[in-house]
């Protein structure tokens, strides 16, 4: 791979990595905005 | 290179020259002249306050002036590589600026802050008499109700002059037709809401601002401590009039606003029992047109053609030129009569039942049934009206 | 995976080309162009609805314009400076630079950043289309509340508010898959050996923007989406006769509203200590300091939000705790100004174009966070709040510190995208003419605040006139000098002096060690951390 810094497989496990935080940060944002349309008052 | 640092200086300079008259200069560059305690009070903190920061200002652009002229390259001035403090000495003289920065924070503006804070949420103590105000698109209306006296407060400005078809008078925007009057000296506990959307009052002299929200009671008091008329204005974007609803408070002696308080309250016996008369058209007509002109015309428009998409035509309108009520003489739900008594949920169009008397209301809905082209005929009597509430 | 970043190095140069190249890129720097493009794009048109505003304001009365559209236009100027123009630069930037500063290949979802982007010209068209519709007889054009929605106004508003309310959900959808690649990005691609501590204070800045906006723009989704379905089916969030609360609505806006001041000011703040550093010849000061000063006023940012309602009437242990609580926030920003300052300190200054930006950024940044402080006191902004004071002041911050902070940036890394230096000559006319017109405009208004002008009026008393007028006079300079900036720009895209990779003498990081422009990918070889 000679447009990276990283070895391939470094490279593939650190976008494994960041896909999967990727989809923990959605899915936390998802949660905030379903919460905040149960608020009551 | 020399030019630009120059000009940077000038600039620099000039601003510093311009902040302090913040602080310093006459009233026109600051707060007005404050007529209540909390304004004295908010005045007096303000200016402290702008003194503290022209400070911090002074010293910490003077620090980096001095660096620009000193550490720079076209002199020859070789970097240093320092990136933090080292030594006790150093650490000293970096944390500083921290603790004095901390000490004007919670100390020297915090204090002061924190007393005039709870001053001015102070409504209830040794408060002498209730004013409430009411918010409404794009007018005030004030209630005295230890004294029953209730009365809107629209703006007076001709429209000529805000068209600029007229000449603009002295108080331009900033004048109504019913001004509120209170006593001189006396702690007025201030009541706010609204009937439609968030307005606020707010009149500068007196140093309180305070929103009116619909469907709750906001509070905030006031204690005027020299007699004469002072101006202010709704403050809260509130639809398309909001620049259009002036705060007009005429400050009297006790026994002058006595009297026209009395004054106040005959008028208002006056209004109630003409309301049991019949009416002719022709008094109904010129009466309608009086509170259409006030009430109506900002958004259906002189002409009753209202604003494209935004405020319905009255002209041609289905609603000005059907029945408003059953053969039996019961209101049909959505015509004239119950739109104007009820008002339109989520418009501007609010309910005018509680602004309006029973002859404002059975002169207005007459006239706009017979005007604008709409030839309905019929008449609406305040008997009517008042059979309605 | 794409195009730009999986394929091998012999396939380089097979993206497709015109159009299509635009629309289907996933490389980090055609992508950083189109975000840069669309916000000075829409800053001009942000700042023809303000030229309009100001030139009705010129004088008492109404002479250009009828009230209603008044007030559609200072809520969409306001929405667009903010989500249109201010955002996009800072997202622009982190695309462009973030992977050249932390020795990335691309950003790690690169899709994801080609849709963030595509998502923001159609949420931009939908802000603007009422206009153009009620052209059409549709409707009653824009979204007139002011840009802070406040129910129960909103909840009477024509479609532009449903349109507002659409197009600040598909500029959240943008900003959050933004803030999640960057994020990722800084977490997990960073070239080895370069650790936390030692990542550019710009990534730093904004990592934490990221996080604030992942924090925030949920909430204001859902404040939004209260209010459509309060608008069109029959809930009563924000209504009291429904047994709603309307101050509820500014409870959840300004949630998000203080922190979206951090969003737009942290990527500015963590480019500040690269351009000082560079121009003094010095490294930075207090890079730990930054750091934590970074993340203090991050986690400040979201418990301090009521300031922006002193007046609606609080219990008075809320009124205390918000005003202490925005007041601290007056610490980590302190740390701020002292490392700048300590950067410039026994250097060998400079003054060149990004440099005369950063330095009058500090001065009249320094100036918004002066009058924060005394707005923060409850008392006093009794006086100050809903009147020009108050407008003046949030444009030193937003202006002076957004704005004239991505001119910093973008002075200081064109000629590393374009590989030709800016006219410099142009470029400190540019300054010198915003810098004085800016104050010529917002001067003037801090003194029509605290003489009782409130903001949002068509019209105002006779009082108000003469510095009214001179604020619209340096508005319009400061408009036009723009066009400075926008060819400067352009000539410089065109041709001009080839830049040296470096570019700057004594410019540090990473980014210097590739050529200017870098090719389209960077970092064939892995780059070294010192």
């Amino acid at each position: 791979m000679a447009d990276s810094p990283f070895a391939p497989e470094e490279l593939a496990r650190r976008r494994a990595s960041a896909r999967r935080l990727a989809w923990l940060l959605g899915a936390a944002v998802l949660a905030l905005y379903l919460i905040g349309l149960f608020i009551k008052r | 290179m020399k030019t630009f640092v120059r000009q940077f200086l000038r600039q620099s300079l000039w601003t510093l020259l311009a902040l302090p008259a913040l602080a310093r200069a006459d009233y026109s560059w600051n707060f007005p002249e404050p007529v209540t305690p909390i304004a004295r009070d908010t005045l007096k903190i303000h200016n402290e306050f702008m003194l503290i920061i022209t400070a911090l200002f002074v010293v910490v652009f003077a620090i980096m002036i001095y660096s620009m002229v000193k550490h720079r390259k076209s002199t020859g001035h070789q970097p240093a590589k320092f990136t933090g403090p080292k030594g006790g000495l150093q650490w000293f003289w970096a944390l500083l600026p921290f603790a004095i920065l901390l000490f004007i924070d919670f100390v020297l503006m915090g204090i002061p802050a924190v007393h005039a804070i709870i001053e001015m949420e102070d409504t209830k103590t040794k408060a002498d008499m209730v004013l409430k105000v009411t918010g409404m698109q794009w007018k005030w209306q004030y209630e005295y109700p230890e004294s029953g006296v209730k009365f809107v407060s629209t703006m007076s400005t001709p429209r000529e002059q805000i068209s600029n078809a007229a000449a603009k008078g002295e108080n331009y925007l900033l004048e109504v037709d019913n001004p509120v009057v209170l006593p001189v000296g006396k702690k007025v506990r201030v009541l706010l809401t609204s009937t439609d959307v968030i307005h606020t009052w707010w009149v500068p002299q007196f140093g309180v601002k305070r929103d009116a929200i619909p469907g709750f009671l906001r509070e905030t008091w006031v204690q005027i401590e020299k007699p004469g008329t002072y101006r202010g204005q709704c403050a809260e974007l509130c639809g398309k009039d909001h620049g259009f609803m002036p705060v007009v408070v005429h400050a009297v002696p006790e026994p002058e606003y006595l009297a026209w308080l009395d004054k106040k309250k005959a008028e208002a016996a006056a209004a109630a029992g003409s309301g049991d008369r019949t009416w002719s058209k022709d008094e109904l007509m010129a009466k309608g047109k009086e509170v259409y002109d006030k009430q109506c015309v900002s958004c259906h428009q002189a002409n009753g053609q209202g604003i494209p998409n935004a405020f319905p035509a009255l002209a041609g309108s289905p609603l000005c030129n059907s029945e408003w009520q059953t053969k039996d003489g019961k209101l049909i739900k959505d015509s004239h009569v119950d739109r104007v008594l009820h008002g339109k949920a989520n418009t501007a169009m609010q309910a005018f039942k509680n602004t309006l008397s029973d002859v404002e209301l059975a002169a207005v809905i007459t006239f706009e049934r017979n005007n604008f082209g709409n030839t309905m005929g019929d008449m609406v009597q305040p008997a009517q009206i008042k059979a309605l509430r | 995976m794409s195009v730009a970043t999986t394929h091998p190095g012999e396939h380089h140069e097979h993206h497709p080309s015109g159009i299509l190249r635009w629309l289907t890129t996933t490389n980090h720097k055609d992508i950083g162009t189109m975000y840069l493009t669309f916000a000075l794009i829409m800053f001009f048109v942000g700042g023809i609805m303000i030229l309009a505003v100001r030139a009705e304001l010129f004088q008492p009365g109404l002479q250009l314009m009828q009230p209603e559209f008044f007030n559609q236009l200072i809520g969409v100027h306001a929405l667009v400076m903010i989500f249109a123009a201010l955002m996009p630069a800072a997202t622009g930037f982190a695309n462009w630079m973030l992977p050249l500063m932390i020795g990335a290949p691309d950003m790690a979802l690169p899709r994801l950043n080609n849709w963030g982007f595509w998502l923001l010209p159609p949420a931009a068209i939908l802000l603007t289309l009422p206009f153009t519709l009620a052209l059409f007889g549709i409707g009653d054009g824009a979204i007139a509340t002011g840009w802070t929605f406040y129910a129960p106004l909103s909840v009477q508003g024509g479609i532009g508010v449903d349109f507002a309310i659409f197009a600040v959900h598909i500029l959240g959808v943008s900003s959050i898959m933004g803030s999640i690649n960057i994020i990722v990005t800084i977490f997990n691609l960073r070239a080895p050996g370069m650790t936390m501590m030692k990542l550019p204070l710009f990534a730093w800045g904004w990592l934490i923007t990221a996080f604030l906006l992942i924090a925030t723009i949920p909430v204001l989704a859902g404040a939004v989406t209260m209010l459509l379905t309060d608008r069109h089916f029959g809930t009563h969030f924000f209504n009291a006769a429904g047994g709603g609360d309307p101050i509820l609505f500014q409870h959840l806006f300004w949630f998000f509203g203080h922190p979206e001041v951090y969003i737009l000011l942290l990527p500015v703040w963590g480019l500040m200590p690269h351009v000082l550093s560079t121009f003094s010849r010095k490294p930075t000061y207090g890079y730990t300091a930054q750091v934590y000063s970074f993340i203090a006023i991050g986690v400040l940012s979201v418990i301090v939000w009521a300031h922006h309602f002193f007046t609606v009437g609080m219990p008075v242990p809320a009124l205390i705790y918000f005003m202490f609580s925005t007041m601290s926030i007056s610490l980590p920003l302190a740390v701020l100004f002292f490392c700048w300052i300590a950067t410039m300190w026994r250097g060998a200054m400079s003054f060149e174009t990004p440099m005369l930006f950063a330095l009058g950024f500090i001065v009249l940044f320094g100036m918004a966070g002066l009058t924060g402080l005394v707005l923060a006191d409850v008392a006093a902004d009794a006086q100050y709040h809903h009147s020009y004071f108050v407008v003046a002041h949030f444009h030193y911050a937003l202006f002076a510190g957004g704005i004239m902070g991505v001119m910093t940036g973008v002075y200081y890394w064109l000629p590393k995208w374009t590989g030709h230096m800016y006219s410099e000559t142009l470029g400190k006319w540019h300054f010198w003419l915003t810098v004085v017109s800016f104050n010529l405009t917002f001067m003037p208004q801090f003194f029509l605040g605290l003489a009782g002008m409130p903001r949002r009026i068509p019209d105002y008393a006779l009082q108000f006139a003469e510095f009214n007028a001179i604020s619209t006079v340096g508005a319009f300079i400061l408009g036009f000098s723009q066009l400075l900036f926008a060819y400067n720009i352009w000539r410089c895209v065109k041709g001009g002096e080839k830049a040296k990779d470096q570019v700057w003498e004594s410019a540090e990081g990473l980014e210097w060690q590739l050529p200017s422009p870098p090719p389209y990918h960077s970092w064939e070889t892995q780059p070294e951390i010192k």
